[in-house]
Parts: C-alpha cells; sequence; structure tokens
C-alpha cells in the first residue's frame, strides 16, 4: 500500500503538514539536548551529557579548523554546530517508527478542518505523518540555500575585491563556469542530503514489504543508515565550511 | 511508460558504475597509504570515508530520480 504524504493548500502553495511537524519536532529536540547539557555546568565534575557537548563542540572546532584558519572560522561555530546536531537528530528521527493515518474517501482526509490535497485517484487513502524532516527535498534546499546565501554575503563583506575577483580568474573566459559553480554548489548540497536519507526510508519501506524474510536485511540497513544519517550530517557541516572559507579566503593569507 | 522504466534503469545503473569504481579507487588508494604509513590509519580511514560520503551523492540522487521516473 502506498502512503501519502499528508499535504494542505495554502495560499497557493502545497505545505506538507509532516515535513512541517517533524522540522518543529527536531528543533525542540536539539534545543531540549542543548538545554539540558548546559543546565549544571562544571569544571571539576562535568556531567555525562555536558562531556558529550563538549566533544562535540571540539569536534566542530575540529571541522572549521580543517578548512580554514580557526582564527577566521571562530564565529560560525555556532552556525556549524547548529547544521551539525540538527542534521543528525533529524536524519535519526525517521528511523525508529512510523505513524500512518487511515481514511476511507477524499472528503473524509482532514487535518483540523482543513481539507487533505490528494494526487489522482486512490482506493484506500493512507497518511504518513512520522519522517525525517531531511527526506523532503524543499526542506534540504532550504537548508542549502542559507547556507550558500550566507558564504556568499560574508564573501561580499569581509573580502570584496576578491571575491568579486574569483569570478574572472584565472581569465575573464571562466566566467560562465563560475556562473554554472554557482548553481550546482547549492543543488548538489541540498540534494545530496535529500536524497540519501529519501533513499534510505524508500529502501526501508520495500524492505518492509517482503515480510518476515526482510528482518535481517532490515537489520542491516537500519546500522547502515545510522551510519549514513552521521556520515551526511559531517559532509553538510564540512562542505558549508569549505564554501565559507573560499568565499572569505584569500590566497596572500597562505 | 515502458520508456520511464527503462531510463530509470540506466540511470541508476550508470549511476552505481560510476560509483563503484569511484569508491574503488577512494580505497584503493587508502589502502595503499596506510600500507605505506601505518600510523596514519585513523586520518586516512576519515577521510576515505568523506570521499565515499561525496562520491556516493550521484548515484542516490540518480536513485531518486530513477523512482520519480519509475512512478
Amino acid at each position: 500500500m502506498e502512503h501519502l504524504a499528508p499535504i494542505i493548500k495554502l495560499g497557493g502553495f502545497r505545505l506538507d503538514l509532516s515535513a512541517l511537524f517533524m522540522i518543529v519536532l527536531s528543533s525542540v529536540i536539539v534545543f531540549i539536548l542543548c538545554r539540558l547539557a548546559v543546565r549544571n555546568l562544571s569544571v571539576e565534575n562535568p556531567g555525562k551529557l555536558q562531556n558529550f557537548l563538549e566533544w562535540v563542540v571540539d569536534f566542530v572546532k575540529g571541522i572549521i579548523g580543517q578548512a580554514m584558519d580557526y582564527k577566521k572560522g571562530a564565529p560560525y561555530l555556532a552556525l556549524g554546530l547548529t547544521l551539525i546536531l540538527y542534521i543528525f537528530v533529524s536524519n535519526m528521527l525517521g528511523l525508529p517508527f512510523g505513524i500512518v493515518s487511515e481514511a476511507h474517501d477524499a472528503e473524509h482526509a482532514t487535518f483540523l478542518g482543513m481539507q487533505l490535497f490528494i494526487d489522482g485517484h486512490h482506493d484506500h487513502l493512507a497518511f504518513t505523518w512520522w519522517k525525517s524532516p531531511t527526506a523532503d527535498a524543499s526542506m534540504t534546499m532550504a537548508l542549502a540555500l542559507i547556507v550558500i546565501v550566507l558564504s556568499h554575503v560574508q564573501g561580499l563583506r569581509r573580502n570584496t575585491k576578491h571575491y568579486l575577483k574569483h569570478y574572472a580568474s584565472p581569465s575573464i573566459l571562466f566566467f560562465p563556469l563560475h556562473l554554472v559553480e554557482l548553481v550546482s554548489k547549492p543543488l548538489t548540497l541540498g540534494l545530496r542530503l535529500f536524497g540519501n536519507i529519501f533513499a534510505g526510508e524508500v529502501m526501508i519501506g520495500v524492505i518492509l514489504g517482503m515480510g518476515f524474510v526482510g528482518i535481517p536485511a532490515l537489520i542491516a540497513w537500519l546500522g547502515f543508515s545510522i551510519f549514513v544519517g552521521a556520515i551526511q550530517s559531517f559532509v553538510f557541516t564540512m562542505l558549508t565550511m569549505v564554501y565559507i572559507s573560499q568565499a572569505i579566503v584569500h590566497e596572500e593569507d597562505h | 511508460m515502458e520508456y520511464a522504466y527503462l531510463a530509470a534503469g540506466i540511470v541508476f545503473g550508470l549511476g552505481a558504475f560510476g560509483a563503484g569504481i569511484g569508491n574503488g579507487l577512494i580505497f584503493s588508494k587508502t589502502v595503499e597509504g596506510i600500507s605505506r604509513q601505518p600510523e596514519l590509519r585513523g586520518a586516512l580511514t576519515a577521510t576515505a570515508f568523506i570521499g565515499v560520503g561525496l562520491v556516493e551523492a550521484m548515484p542516490i540522487i540518480s536513485l531518486v530520480l530513477a523512482f520519480m521516473w519509475a512512478q
């Protein structure tokens, strides 16, 4: 049975309610996690969560240090920390279980009085409410756009001359190539994250369809999904730092 | 519709083909590097997995495209 996304139409836009709900939920989880970790800060006797968060901060510092001089990159520590925690929690959220609601015909498919939008004809309607927010293309493209716009704005503000000059380097003939890069950077950054997590969830669906035979395959695939989710959050944060350093660092600094 | 299935198969097949070559190159060079300098094993493995994360993007994007077309 195919599961539909609960989509409402709001002012001409199609709004995916499950993605919206999961975005809020993962933000709340990250917020609570960080608040709990910094609740009883102590130097002599740090708690387990404090140790964990300190390790994450050191890890992100390492990522920034690899991409650029840490003195230049220090302002982006909070950005990197937010990205890695949020994307990791988002990737993990969709794995353990699913929530599905059913409706027998299109008129009864409502949420808080709002009619859900249904594409095409289906005999039996089932809406999935629980998934990774990063398994939604608009969500990951929004993240990628935030990061790329930030890197260009930082390049324009802090490194104006060299940033503008790099569009015509090594010669003006390369300008079209730089334009392609301008588009391909956010596209690959967003689609990489979306594709990995979405393909993972599709595979979970396929394996679940196999019945009892699929149990070992499901265990193996869930383990692999945890690995992929961690790697992707790390890669996203690292590429963010690399793009920012490309925009704000110029050659004479090396 | 049949052509859409064909396109999906070709796209995913070629994506997997390229990614297979790419992953093979990454790990062959990593093993080479570790055998030359065994003390760098940790750093090399970490870098190799970053490379795999980057390489895997293309076949996964083609997988998503294939699913979209084959529906």
